[in-house]
């Protein structure tokens, strides 16, 4: 598949990356010639220029991409190049790039755009569906990933369910720093008796995650 | 009238040499096509207002979608136009978005 990739970025680099991987016929175009890159692999085309331009576009092959995917770090700029590559270009997929979740609105058809990308909400989403009862989902990591704190919403098969907290066994290295419970946020003291579907933060630092995992969730799951 | 006359005639000529014809016309290709305005619309788009005008020549048809407005003065029912842009395939045929327009006199 012929794609063109406007924004050198991260973002734009690591995709091209991956699509020419996977074997497709990928370009690149940026304004930045550091961006761009030197010495990479020549693994896809690079096109140095305003991919707000027509003409860049056109350099860059649009007019016969089956994909444009406009992921610069500015939504002004994915919105004008995503209604050029389907104006001037007709290219039958347009993907772009929301960087601030207030312009997603903007991402529709009168500007070109067939799919939006939203990072903010597609991690939104992915918490939310990440957040399932009774697995362990690491919410952040500090320390260079020493320590993280992580998110266990109790199944009612938790073997921590109908426990106080300073009696279910947690190790010397981890500790609960929040239980909320309907909606509010109750003070983890040693005392507080664990309930079904109670979602417990806890701030694990260094080996300790599988034996907080095991207490919290139970042996069901096994990865 | 003379002056009227040889306008029409250049119109035709234009319209006639360098005008793909609508069933000859491919999408991702520039062309320039001319029609008749047949069927035109108010097409909000998420709540945005577009226009959606569908020409035909004869031989064959194409949308036209102008986005950020609900009509465009000279464009209606019947009318004429000229149209250049680049065609997209879509679920209502070949669909040109925001195409340079031009309108042609009606009795052409």
């Amino acid at each position: 598949m012929r794609i063109v990739i406007a924004g050198a970025g991260s973002v734009g680099r690591y995709m091209a990356g991956q699509l020419s991987k996977a074997g497709h016929d990928v370009t690149i175009v940026d304004n930045d010639p550091d961006a761009l890159g030197r010495d990479e692999a020549q693994l896809w085309k690079r096109v140095l220029g305003d991919a707000c331009e027509v003409d860049v576009l056109s350099r860059a092959g649009c007019a016969t991409a089956e994909v444009v995917a406009a992921v610069t770090g500015d939504d002004e700029d994915n919105l004008v190049i995503s209604l050029l590559a389907k104006q001037e270009f007709g290219a039958p997929r347009v993907v772009a790039r929301v960087n601030n979740p207030n312009n997603e609105w903007m991402y529709n058809e009168m500007w070109g755009v067939d799919v939006s990308v939203s990072t903010p909400h597609l991690l939104t989403a992915l918490v939310e569906e990440a957040v399932n009862v009774g697995s362990f989902v690491r919410i952040l990591s500090f320390e260079h990933g020493r320590a993280q704190l992580a998110e266990v919403t109790l199944a009612s098969s938790s073997p921590a369910v109908g426990r106080p907290i300073g009696e279910i066994g947690l190790p010397r290295e981890s500790v609960v720093v929040a239980v909320v419970r309907d909606g509010h946020v109750v003070h983890p003291s040693d005392d507080l008796r664990l309930r079904d579907a109670d979602e417990v933060l806890v701030l694990v630092v260094g080996e300790s995650e599988a034996q907080v995992k095991s207490i919290l969730v139970g042996a069901t799951e096994v990865e | 009238m003379a002056f009227l006359r040889r306008t029409r005639r250049e119109e035709a000529t234009l319209v006639g040499s360098d005008c793909t014809p609508l069933g000859q016309l491919h999408a991702r290709v520039r062309a320039k096509v001319s029609g008749q305005v047949v069927r035109m619309r108010a097409r909000p788009a998420r709540g945005l207002p577009s226009l959606e005008v569908v020409l035909d020549d004869g031989t064959g048809r194409a949308v036209a979608v102008w986005s950020g407005r609900r009509s465009i003065g000279g464009i209606t029912l019947g009318r004429h136009l000229l149209l250049e842009g680049v065609a997209v395939d879509s679920e209502s045929g070949l669909t040109f978005l925001n195409p340079a327009y031009e309108l042609l006199s009606s009795g052409h």
